[in-house]
């Protein structure tokens, strides 16, 4: 990832440390081919955990740098969004319909001449919101429910996956007609408990995947060989090692949550209008893709945007967790 | 005795049908004294050595007999917490491979410091200062700088030094070695194996080492228990097993090691196979490989038979053996 420059006084130190008598040729050499030594150890001795480790390596990552800048961006305008944009999102002028770039909207007009500049920062919020709110759920649930069905394995284990074989029959469309057509109010939060109800299992059967093959790791029969409790053994042994691919499965669902929310909108169940978000705004424009391509283009740029941002994220939080990839 | 096991017998329920993995095993370890397990590989001895432990996978595992007294307590009847505490504080375990047996994801100085914070409580700064002090206990050079190091950026022999660390970290008073030495060249090897021997007598720990290498054992061991097919057949002190075995297994064992004066000539091996758990031999489990089988032994298991006050062996013929 990042450049790790070759350190050789850090590497070789070792050797010349008083008390490296009894070393034989043999190992005293292997010490020394220690790849580069690790980077930025700071003053001697200072405690250092996964996550602080973690986080040294990050910072210097310009992958995860733009996504996260991408990301402040987000959240700040899914904030602030007055801040940037003038107008309403809801003063739309049938006259402007479809009219493209100009002075005061950047991005053009849509269908029912809203200023599609104005609608795409205000539908931020939204979507934003619905993405990292169901996957955020789905990661929490999914993967306690999933890491404690591998862990423990036997009755509750059969019992979870019963459970997710059943929600995974479920059609995702058809379950957000029948189940979200009773709800009656008009807000993101019935659109996200229903994502997080039918997400969990994917999470929860990718967990307990991992978690069983970390459970089969020699470092866990060693810690408990050396009187590590079960949830200490889960919280530090297991997880850490079993994280990577839950964290690649939820920031994939997180792009997958904010077009769903998109279509369910379309259909009529997800959100109705006075409410802004581009899953409105793309399925209110795709029927106009070839007189006003710029009405679905600007929403879905943004969509797109925000799920490359949180997918390079997730994958560089999971290489800096990762201390070989280091 | 420190630690003594008494019959023990673990078994394996597959779907094949049910692994006898260790048949009647009685061994004992005093503080301050080294034993030696000796015995191919599927012969019991990390079986026997995980349910003394208490992490054998229980299922498949099952233990179906005997008793594990630990300062005179059976700690099979122990509830799995009192155990639990035992473990690391009272008995701790080396493993073979420290690669594996380190987690990956942890600095060295976090998984010894582990130790300070879950079995003394210990603020993280105290256990990060504890965790120095026991690496350079273990010799490892430059520890100050190297206790944030994560186990792949340590070579083998150092990562079986931290292995050993971890295990020494709350003095416990028996260790169990399972083939400390194995995964490592024969420099290293005699290096770990020398500091082991030295931090043992330091401690005064009773140390269990489990390993199929004789040579490995005839240093450092005072006692050789040779397993073979889950139960002890020969058990003695090193010295006399080495001047002459007492049963045929020791001696096809101790005729393969290679030696200087038998340059050219072709390296004597026991013949067959070690038998299948789940279908071991009626009579004597080594009879279909062994050079001085009689009738008896197809029908009739020996018992240890007392070949000296502190030495016993598993064969009808040990008289033969020794003497032949």
């Amino acid at each position: 990832m990042s450049e790790r420059p070759y350190d050789p006084e850090r590497a070789i130190a070792p050797t010349g440390a008083g008390g490296a008598m009894d070393l034989a040729a043999s190992e005293a050499e292997t010490l020394e081919k220690t790849p580069g030594g690790p980077e930025g150890t700071g003053p001697a001795g200072k405690p250092r955990s996964l996550w602080s480790d973690a986080w040294r390596d990050l910072r210097r990552n310009p992958v995860f740098l733009i996504s996260a800048l991408v990301i402040l961006f987000l959240v700040f305008i899914s904030l602030w969004p007055s801040a940037i944009a003038s107008g309403s999102p809801l003063k739309c002028d049938l006259s402007k319909a479809q009219e493209g770039s100009q002075p005061g909207a950047p991005f053009g007009y849509d269908g029912q001449g809203c200023n599609v500049y104005t609608r795409t920062v205000y539908g931020a919020r939204t979507s934003v919101t619905v993405g990292v709110c169901a996957t955020l759920g789905v990661a929490v649930l999914g993967s306690a429910l999933g890491s404690l069905a591998g862990f423990f394995g036997g009755t509750s284990d059969s019992f979870l996956s019963r459970v997710t074989d059943i929600f995974f029959a479920i059609p995702v469309v058809l379950g957000g007609l029948v189940l979200l057509s009773v709800v009656t109010s008009n807000t993101v939060w019935p659109v996200i408990g229903f994502m997080v109800l039918l997400g969990w299992p994917q999470i929860a059967r990718i967990a307990r995947g991992s978690v069983i093959t970390a459970k089969q790791n020699d470092y866990v029969q060693a810690a408990r060989a050396l009187g590590a409790s079960n949830s200490r053994i889960l919280v530090r042994h297991i997880a850490p090692n079993a994280v990577a691919p839950v964290i690649v499965v939820a920031t994939i669902a997180l792009g997958t949550f904010i077009t769903l929310e998109a279509t369910l909108s379309y259909l009529g169940v997800g959100l109705k209008p006075p409410n802004v978000s581009w899953g409105i705004d793309i399925s209110a424009a795709s029927p106009y893709i070839r007189n006003a391509p710029h009405a679905l283009l600007w929403p879905s740029g943004a969509l797109a945007l925000t799920v490359l941002a949180f997918i390079m994220l997730g994958d560089a939080v999971r290489d800096a967790l990762d201390p070989k990839l280091r | 005795m420190l630690l003594e096991v008494r019959d023990l017998q673990v078994e394996f329920r597959t779907r094949d049908g049910v692994a006898k993995a260790v048949n009647g095993v009685s061994y004992g370890v005093d503080a301050g004294e080294t034993l030696a397990v000796l015995g191919e590989s599927g012969s019991g001895k990390s079986v026997t050595a995980q349910a003394v432990m208490g992490i054998l996978d229980m299922p498949p595992g099952r233990i179906t007999g005997g008793e594990i007294l630990f300062r005179g307590k059976d700690v099979l009847k122990l509830k799995e917490e009192e155990r639990r505490r035992i473990r690391g504080a009272g008995m701790a375990m080396i493993f073979q491979d420290a690669l594996s047996a380190l987690n990956p994801v942890l600095s060295v100085g976090d998984q010894l410091g582990e130790m300070f914070v879950v079995h003394r409580g210990m603020s993280k700064k105290a256990a990060r200062a504890k965790a120095i002090e026991l690496m350079e206990r273990v010799r490892i050079p430059g520890a100050a700088q190297r206790v944030g190091d994560y186990p792949h950026q340590f070579s083998g022999g150092m990562r079986q030094r931290i292995m050993i660390a971890m295990a020494l970290a709350l003095e416990p008073a028996l260790i169990i070695a399972d083939e400390p030495t194995t995964a490592l060249d024969v420099t290293v090897q005699a290096q770990v194996m020398d500091l082991l021997a030295d931090l043992q007598r330091e401690y005064h720990m009773g140390l269990i080492l489990i390993t199929h290498d004789l040579g490995v054992v005839a240093d450092v061991a005072d006692r050789i228990a040779v397993m073979y097919a889950g139960k002890i057949v020969e058990s003695a002190p090193v010295r006399d097993i080495y001047k002459a075995p007492a049963h045929p297994y020791t001696r096809g064992l101790l005729d393969s090691i290679p030696r200087l004066d038998q340059k050219g000539q072709e390296l004597y091996a026991i013949k067959g196979l070690p038998p299948n758990l789940m279908n071991i031999p009626p009579g004597c489990a080594f009879h279909p490989r062994c050079p001085m089988a009689q009738d008896v032994c197809r029908t009739d298991v020996p018992p240890l038979y007392e070949v000296s006050e502190d030495r016993g062996s598993a064969c009808h013929f040990w008289r033969e053996c020794l003497h032949g």
